[in-house]
């Protein structure tokens, strides 16, 4: 499939998506109880709104982000910190997102000449910085220890339930996604997709490659930004650790196992990034204890799995003769 | 600051950043060689220390051969990982190369972590002449820095000799600079390949080998071979003296600030250094000197 504007084949392998997984949730459903797949479900939307971010800038604009977990972490810092001090979610929910473009900005500011792997490394150091100052900011951020997250407030009604946490989640990746299809259909898509064919080719074409980039890692970092937030309600605590390199990776794996070309793919790979460590979790039950105590075995195991995806499908799980880029 | 301290300081960022530069030295030669970018050089590193430690504790060699032993086995591990699995990567593009080696790291960090020796207890290498000091020209200086260093400059000047005087390593830096040439004038491209993660393979676990009588040897000491991204950075990316003098900067750098700067602000310098130089020399430090 070229092109990112979904055709008539998308549209039958969205119903059959959508059939597929109805017939999965409700599966899930008679084993693990409702309360449970509906929380499981708001993680789902919300990894899916920050793998958006990543589709943009790894599959329309050919660039790879290796600090897009430093982004969530500022999303969800913004959001928690505003919230405590009883700042209503309309108008933290902006500022968050508007914190994440930044970070997405200042990220790929100085790769911006260059492109390429100088992306992903000056995103890398971005990262690590963003990490070190969430841990060293103590007065602000609470340190390494983290802080608890109020729940999201919506003038007197609260989403404290998973029902309403699923619901709000669903609306938010359905803007995300509404708004992602505009811009990659946009003549802002069009030059991003250029800029990934050939960098030459669309700068003589009269693309401004710099600013195509630049865009893509500011939409990207709002995107992140917006997921960081609403995770950061749903799981209602955030500590520096989680917005690591390893949430960065997973997010890269999210576009990777989705196919990172279609925005879809972000949320069949939410939907696998999400599963697969419970997966494991249910793994290592059925092994010897001995064996399932060992600490490094759920990562030895994440580990696995993303070289038996990377190996045996090197296009990505939905990559269907489509070259997967970056 | 007094001028023992000074020296001090100095002794040790140059000592950390040997290793640093080490392991840029190790990315940037896969890189070049395959156009593979590697996310495992910090599990290699910290594997060859474990495999020596093994070695050395575990098995009784005395230290000498555990090293050896430890590097040659890791060099093989690499070699075996890209004749099995990392070939798969070239010719993708840069992501499916980042996720590979990424997840590998995962795995070996998942199963030095899951055997109970590795995790259960504080792994040391203690060498004969841990503590001492060393008294070089009327300055006293820790042991284990010097050893570092001289190994260091050992390391290099073989590499050295390797490439300009051996014909597999003038056929490895063929291949680098083109290998459509290279494959024209004989020289095995698939081989080359192999042979660049044995010796990224090898100078990583080497490194790890000198880390280890300077800090504890755990399943996550991996984690300073990030620090080996700016170095490579600052190197100019695809030079390999380059990578190497890049890792002592930072490394001088970073033992500078934490010397003079507040808590904390030592283990973002690398980042921030990286971040200007990308936006201030974006050819690397030499490649922005040899334009003026």
């Amino acid at each position: 499939m070229k092109g990112a504007v979904m055709p008539a084949s998308g549209v039958v392998r969205w119903t059959a998506g959508v059939i597929g997984l109805v017939v999965l949730g409700a599966l899930a459903l008679r084993s693990l109880g409702l309360e449970y797949m509906l929380a499981q479900a708001a993680f789902v939307f919300t990894y899916a709104i920050a793998g958006l971010g990543v589709v943009l800038v790894v599959g329309q604009c050919g660039q790879i982000p290796l600090g897009q977990g430093a982004l969530l972490g500022l999303g969800a810092y913004a959001e928690t910190l505003l919230a405590l001090r009883g700042v209503p979610a309309p108008v933290s929910l902006p500022l968050a997102i508007a914190l994440g473009a930044t970070g997405g900005w200042l990220a790929s500011l100085p790769a911006r000449r260059l492109g390429g792997l100088y992306f992903a490394m000056s995103t890398l150091a971005f990262a690590l910085i963003v990490e070190e100052a969430l841990v060293r900011w103590e007065s602000l951020t609470g340190g390494a220890a983290g802080l608890a997250v109020p729940a999201l407030a919506l003038g007197s009604w609260s989403a404290d339930t998973a029902a309403a946490q699923a619901a709000l989640s669903l609306v938010a990746l359905a803007l995300a996604g509404f708004a992602c299809r505009r811009w990659v259909a946009s003549r802002l898509g069009r030059a991003w997709r250029a800029v990934r064919e050939d960098e030459d080719a669309a700068a003589a074409s009269g693309i401004d490659i710099g600013r195509a980039k630049m865009l893509a890692f500011v939409l990207g970092g709002g995107l992140a930004g917006l997921g960081g937030a609403l995770y950061a309600h749903w799981i209602g605590f955030v500590s520096p650790e989680q917005f690591g390199l390893t949430l960065s990776f997973e997010l890269l794996m999210l576009v990777f196992i989705g196919g990172a070309r279609r925005l879809a793919g972000a949320l069949w790979g939410a939907l696998v990034v999400i599963a697969i460590p419970q997966a494991i979790s249910l793994a290592s039950e059925v092994l010897p204890p001995d064996l399932a105590a060992a600490v490094g075995l759920e990562t030895l195991l994440f580990g696995a799995v993303v070289v038996a995806v990377v190996v045996l499908r090197p296009q990505g799980l939905a990559g269907r003769g489509s070259r997967s880029s970056g | 600051m007094s001028g023992l301290a000074l020296v001090q300081v100095l002794s040790s960022g140059i000592a950390t950043g040997c290793v640093y530069g080490l392991v840029a030295l190790s990315f940037v030669l896969i890189y070049k060689a395959t156009g593979t970018v590697s996310f495992m050089q910090g599990e290699l590193l910290m594997a060859g220390a474990f495999a020596v430690l093994a070695l050395h504790l575990a098995a009784g060699w005395p230290l000498g051969w555990a090293a050896a032993g430890g590097i040659a086995g890791m060099s093989a591990f690499g070699a075996v990982l890209e004749r099995t699995v990392l070939r798969r990567a070239l010719g993708q593009a840069h992501l499916t190369a980042l996720l590979l080696t990424f997840g590998l790291g995962m795995m070996l960090r998942g199963a030095v972590g899951s055997v109970p020796a590795a995790t259960h207890s504080m792994h040391r290498l203690a060498l004969p002449f841990a503590g001492e000091r060393w008294r070089v020209g009327g300055l006293a200086i820790a042991a284990e820095h010097i050893v570092v260093i001289v190994a260091t400059g050992v390391l290099a000047l073989a590499l050295t000799l390797f490439f300009r005087r051996t014909r597999a390593g003038m056929a490895l830096r063929a291949c680098s600079e083109n290998p459509a040439a290279a494959a024209l004038m004989g020289v095995s491209v698939a081989g080359m390949h192999t042979l660049a993660w044995a010796l990224g393979a090898g100078l990583a676990a080497a490194a790890g080998l000198l880390l280890a009588p300077v800090t504890f040897v755990h399943p996550n000491m991996g984690l300073v071979a990030l620090k080996a991204f700016p170095a490579a950075v600052l190197g100019g990316m695809t030079s390999l003296p380059g990578a190497l003098a890049g890792g002592v900067f930072i490394g001088v750098v970073e033992a500078l600030a934490g010397f003079a700067l507040p808590e904390g602000v030592k283990d973002v310098v690398p980042y921030v250094l990286l971040m200007l130089a990308l936006l201030l020399f974006p050819h690397g430090l030499a490649g922005g000197l040899r334009q003026r």
